[in-house]
């Protein structure tokens, strides 16, 4: 059987150009080197290094603070403000800024090995995602130099959110700090989808995809359809407090709970956002240290996709207290409840495999196991908060916070550790210290659980979350006291953890390449690997590689050839394969972006938006979005190519495959519909709130506003569609090679598109009620503006169509970004006519 | 400050019992999940025997991953569409009406049907339904007595209707069960079960308005409590006093606690309550009162009156 360990591991070739292209691919040296570097060696080990450094800053320090100060009744440790800071704090950084920066580092890092490529599509989208991660973790954290430290929770309810309550500057830099970060994770949301699915090794079909990818795959589209509404949920918030919108404002037609719903449809599926990459690790794990080919694989896609889309629609069971009607409660109650069936699966598949292999106890195999027991623990008791009833008693209180640490250390934080013990030699080049990991589990293991488990009985006993203190009397004093010793003995076992790294890094004892007999792609690779990671790129036969495969280099002939040929050629581009999506046939091999330091600068300009309206520098804004445009256009400038088109067409025609040296074409194609996706997820997530407050109000438009008339935005209307049908022309005549009518259709197109936002735009300023006028003004105004920005952006990308058209940049051959924006349009105008059909047409449906 | 907290665990009321049934059946479902989990787990890690490969691995999958859990969440959901059917959303008849206003950090409480207004602190009779109307002056509250019931929320915009009976007499308290700012900690409310005859010379006590002062020193008491700020906010029914914006004090001596829990009701905590309100629970609105001590001493002469 095969799944026997193999004593001989399939062969890896070193071919003479590793050298040559290791130093291609290196970053460049000193600081200006390191601020322009995009490696994604580099990106994914400063995202997860900048997590820990988050979780050591915030959520550590916080919680031992928290269980001192709750170690007794009546305890004044701490004063309440303080208190409140600091589980405000606990919750919004470990959600934000630790776990899914720390696993999407994991992916950045990883997956190029895993999938046997050399690179993530994107290289300089994963600089700007870590540094707006970053910034964003700092913008926030900032508030502390400012004595407005955020206190109204991690979840931010409105009203306690809002201006009359919170009316310093504190939710503000909760707001924008964590909005500039969110924007990080949707970027590299978007360089992670693409790299799965377009950048796999040639005969890596899906179904032979590793399991890792797979969760990564759903978890960034999770990321795209959670954080987009939370952004815009935020963004309104921010309006309320900075603009004088009325969104929340109860007095003048908003809503105290259309914040919940956007927060929940975002926060449900956070908790799958961050549990399904720790399955996509444990699913590695336990293959490898149970000798074993994992039992169920198709099983676990399944459910990891199901689980994906079911937890979009059980976001009202952190509502069942808000008075929600039986009918709702119950639908949310079953649907909550369905979701244990696809984590079923997963779980007994686990147990089949581990059931059918014998195991090797290494110690990511011993977090995989108490992986397992914690994480159906808090399962379980999962399935009973969806139950309406019993969760009108454990709803904010301690049960909840039981459960909920259970899931997210059980289900998260174990599989980390199993995950940062089984990599990390890989990616250091040395070991790190079974003897001492065990300890690391033993210790963590019972911290977990002598300070989690008795918060189950003191919950029920009616001790709720987030109170600075409790009255002694009620039973609940020895509950506590035994969770705060478990902190502490949790406190051992993370710094066993931290020994273990600083001793690996002292003794520097070295690795063979593949020290589990792993069966995966990355294990072929040396420990560390090389920048490039592969200089022939790996031809995938099995699911399991190293255990199946004689060598990595048969296949097709045709692929046999290509990818012996890329070892060789080019050695001064960096060229990546990007292949098909379902069966990972070769389909282009492009040039991926080197370094660069736009991404830092337009990761400013972002902030600098962000930062702006925090200190209610209007001007502010307007200066960080021409940094944002300026940082777009150096960074998407196309530089000389290092080659003619004589010698790509030579390589063409030797494999049969484009070259493209200007950009990939499929893979740009895929990040422009990924673009267009998160668009279109915003401008529903607006239509959303435009619907709940409509039907939260008795009338609409409220009394003392008229439905203003559609004469204008009917003739901008017009206008628009011309532009669409000009830009069509333009791109249909330069697939001809027609440069001159390229010119002649995107040029009526950005003038037409110019008058069409010029008349809309003067509309909506003379407008005869204004956005602080009622909810209705505000999302009638908001989403308005919304459209005509996005409109916006589209004239903005045609006018350097124009401007490249004019100097001659594109040909039939190379015109990539044509086609993109011809994309973007047709977003741009779905957008526009749904958009102010709602706005000018739907009242009068009613 | 003494509440009989039995919680959820202890049921007083049929809407808790329904709820502690629902629990205790979801914790023996779950315990039995868990070790059937436990016993395969630590089995198949210990098995040294040679594999019979993959056989039974088709029956694994679906019989623990899919049938398993599709059994016991039906159950459970069955169970709590009963249990949800069973608790009353609206009063069966003849309830007693209660508002309850949440502010931040304590509870306004209305019988508007008995004319009553207190805060903090009720009383109901022992099996008859309460109607509960929840509604919020300021942020998002939630009104919990563990032993009577579940929670639901007190929102600004909407007004939620909760139905609770208590069956056996005693004190339900319970905490503001929602974050909603700084002293969130500090708002508890409590519910006193009585039999229907208490209950009624309750109701007929606190509908008095309150007594006239009966000697020198809480006349003096009650000018003071006139001509300082306290009028601004508190009422007393039959003085001038009537302002709204904190709790009524018609009635003050008939509660247990001060500031929604923080102390209990005595003269000394009285006086020292008066005076810094700001030591006990920062951040309310009450200011710290300045009194010469006679003055003091008067004031708190006079609301101890206030039975």
């Amino acid at each position: 059987m095969s799944d026997v360990s193999r004593p001989n591991l399939p062969r890896v070739r070193t071919p003479p150009t590793d050298p040559v292209l290791d130093e291609l691919w290196s970053d460049p040296p000193g600081l200006l080197g390191k601020l322009k570097a995009v490696q994604n060696d580099a990106i994914g080990k400063r995202l997860i290094l900048t997590g820990f450094f988050f979780l050591l800053l915030g959520g550590s320090v916080d919680s031992v603070v928290m269980r001192l100060q709750l170690a007794v009744p009546n305890n004044d440790l701490v004063s309440p403000q303080l208190y409140n800071e600091l589980f405000t704090n606990h919750g919004s950084v470990t959600m934000f800024l630790v776990i899914l920066p720390i696993f999407e580092g994991f992916a950045i890092l990883l997956l190029p090995l895993l999938l046997g490529t050399r690179e993530m599509p994107f290289p300089r989208l994963g600089a700007f995602a870590y540094f707006t991660f970053l910034m964003g973790g700092l913008l926030y954290y900032s508030a502390t130099l400012f004595s407005a430290v955020p206190d109204a929770g991690w979840f931010a309810y409105t009203p306690l959110s809002g201006l009359e309550f919170s009316p310093d500057l504190a939710i503000d830099f909760w707001v924008l700090g964590l909005g500039v970060a969110e924007v990080g994770a949707i970027a590299a949301a978007v360089e992670i989808i693409i790299s799965v699915l377009k950048m796999r090794a040639p005969g890596m079909t899906l179904s032979r995809m590793p399991l890792f990818a797979w969760a990564f795959l759903v978890t960034a589209f999770m990321i795209l359809f959670a954080f987009t509404p939370l952004i815009i949920g935020s963004m309104l918030l921010e309006l309320d407090r900075g603009f004088g919108t009325q969104f929340f404002n109860v007095d003048a037609g908003g809503s105290s709970l259309l914040w919940q719903h956007l927060f929940w449809i975002f926060g449900h599926p956070e908790v799958y956002i961050q549990f399904l990459p720790a399955t996509g690790i444990i699913s590695m794990v336990i293959p490898t240290f149970m000798r074993k080919k994992m039992v169920g694989h198709t099983w676990i896609v399944g459910s990891m996709v199901a689980i994906g889309f079911l937890s979009f629609g059980l976001w009202a069971h952190h509502m069942f207290t808000v008075g929600l009607s039986p009918i709702v409660g119950s639908f949310f109650a079953g649907a909550s409840m369905v979701i244990a069936i696809p984590a079923g699966v997963q779980i007994f598949a686990w147990l089949a495999t581990i059931w059918a292999g014998r195991p090797r106890w290494g110690t990511p195999l011993l977090f995989t196991v108490g992986f397992l027991a914690l994480f159906v623990l808090g399962g379980i008791t999962g399935v009973m908060v969806a139950s309406v009833p019993f969760d009108l008693q454990a709803h904010d209180s301690y049960f909840v916070v039981a459960h909920l640490h259970y899931v997210l250390i059980g289900g998260v934080g174990f599989p980390m550790f199993a995950g940062v013990y089984y990599w990390l030699p890989k990616m250091t080049g040395y070991s790190l210290d079974d003897r001492l990991g065990k300890w690391n589990f033993w210790i963590l293991f019972i911290g977990v659980n002598v300070a989690f488990f008795p918060m189950h009985i003191v919950g029920l006993m009616g001790m709720p979350r987030r109170v600075y203190t409790y009255p002694e009397g009620l039973g609940w004093e020895t509950y506590n006291l035994i969770s705060t010793v478990g902190v502490f003995i949790i406190v051992a076992g993370i710094g066993v953890f931290v020994v273990n790294l600083i001793l690996s890094h002292r003794r520097k004892v070295p690795v063979a390449n593949n020290p589990w007999d792993a069966p995966t792609l990355e294990w072929a690779t040396p420990s560390p690997p090389l920048q490039h990671a592969w200089s022939i790129p790996p031809i995938v036969t099995s699911r399991y590689p190293l255990w199946d495969q004689d060598d990595l280099y048969s296949g097709s002939e045709g692929d046999e050839a290509l990818v012996e040929a890329l070892g060789q050629w080019p050695l001064r581009w960096r060229a990546v394969l990007a292949t098909s999506t379902a069966d990972a046939e070769p389909e282009e091999v492009f040039r991926v972006g080197g370094p660069s330091i736009w991404p830092l600068i337009t990761a400013f300009g972002t902030v600098t938006i962000f930062a702006a309206e925090l200190l209610k520098l209007r001007l502010g804004a307007l200066a960080g979005m021409a940094v944002i445009v300026i940082g777009a256009i150096g960074w998407n400038w196309p530089d000389s190519p290092p080659i003619t088109e004589e010698e790509e067409l030579e390589f063409e025609m030797a494999h049969k495959i484009p070259v493209r040296v200007g950009g990939s074409l499929t893979v740009a194609r895929w990040g422009m519909g990924l673009m267009n996706l998160f668009v279109g997820i915003a401008f529903m997530s607006i239509l959303l709130a435009y619907f709940y407050l409509r039907l939260d109000n008795p009338a609409w438009p409220p009394p003392g506003i008229e439905n203003p008339s559609p004469l204008a935005i009917i003739s901008a209307t017009a206008l628009i569609g011309v532009a669409g049908w000009g830009f069509r022309r333009g791109l249909r005549r330069i697939r001809e090679g027609d440069g001159d009518g390229l010119l002649r259709g995107t040029g009526v197109a950005l003038l037409a598109a110019l008058g069409g936002v010029v008349i809309a735009g003067s509309h909506f300023i003379g407008l005869e009620f204004s956005s602080q006028d009622h909810a209705y003004g505000s999302v009638f105004h908001t989403l308005g503006w919304f459209i005509l920005v996005v409109t916006t952006a589209a004239i903005v990308m045609t006018a350097l169509i124009v401007y490249w058209t004019v100097r001659g940049e594109y040909s039939e051959r190379r015109h990539v970004p044509v086609s993109n924006v011809g994309f973007f349009w047709t977003t741009a105008i779905i957008v526009w006519v749904i958009g102010f059909g709602v706005l000018y047409l739907t009242p009068a449906l009613t | 400050m003494s509440f009989a907290s039995a919680g959820s665990f202890d049921p007083r009321g049929p809407v808790a019992s329904e709820i502690a049934d629902l629990w205790w059946l979801m914790l023996a479902l779950g315990t039995a999940v868990f070790a059937l989990f436990l016993y395969l787990l630590i089995r198949g890690l210990m098995r040294s025997d040679d594999k019979e490969a993959e056989t039974g691995s088709r029956w694994f999958l679906l019989g623990g991953g899919v049938v398993l859990p599709a059994v016991i969440v039906t159950v459970v959901f069955a169970f709590t569409i009963a249990a949800m059917r069973a608790i009353p959303t609206e009063a069966s008849s003849d309830p007693i009406v209660i508002e309850i206003t949440g502010h931040q950090w304590w509870w306004e409480i209305e019988y508007p049907d008995l004319g009553i207004r207190t805060a903090n602190e009720f009383q109901i009779p022992l099996g008859r339904e309460v109607e509960l109307r929840l509604t919020s002056a300021d942020v998002i509250h939630s009104f919990w007595l563990p032993s009577l019931g579940g929670k639901l929320d007190l929102l600004p915009d909407y007004t939620n209707t909760l139905i609770l009976q208590a069956d056996e007499p005693g004190d339900y308290g319970g905490m503001c069960a929602e974050f909603c700012g700084l002293q969130h900690a500090n708002m508890a409310i409590s519910a006193r079960a009585t039999t229907p005859d208490s209950f009624n010379q309750w109701v007929s006590g606190q509908q008095a308005p309150a007594v006239a002062p009966s000697d020198e020193l809480t006349e003096q008491g009650l000018k003071v409590f006139l001509s300082r700020e306290c009028a601004d906010c508190h009422s007393i029914r039959g003085t001038p006093a009537s302002g709204d914006e904190g709790p009524d004090l018609t009635h003050l001596a008939s509660r247990y606690t001060l500031g929604a829990g923080v102390l209990d009701n005595n003269t000394e905590n009285l006086a020292d309550w008066i005076s810094s309100p700001q030591d006990h629970k920062p951040g309310i609105d009450m200011e710290d009162v300045e009194l010469t001590e006679a003055e003091l001493e008067a004031l708190v002469a006079y609301l101890e009156t206030l039975e």
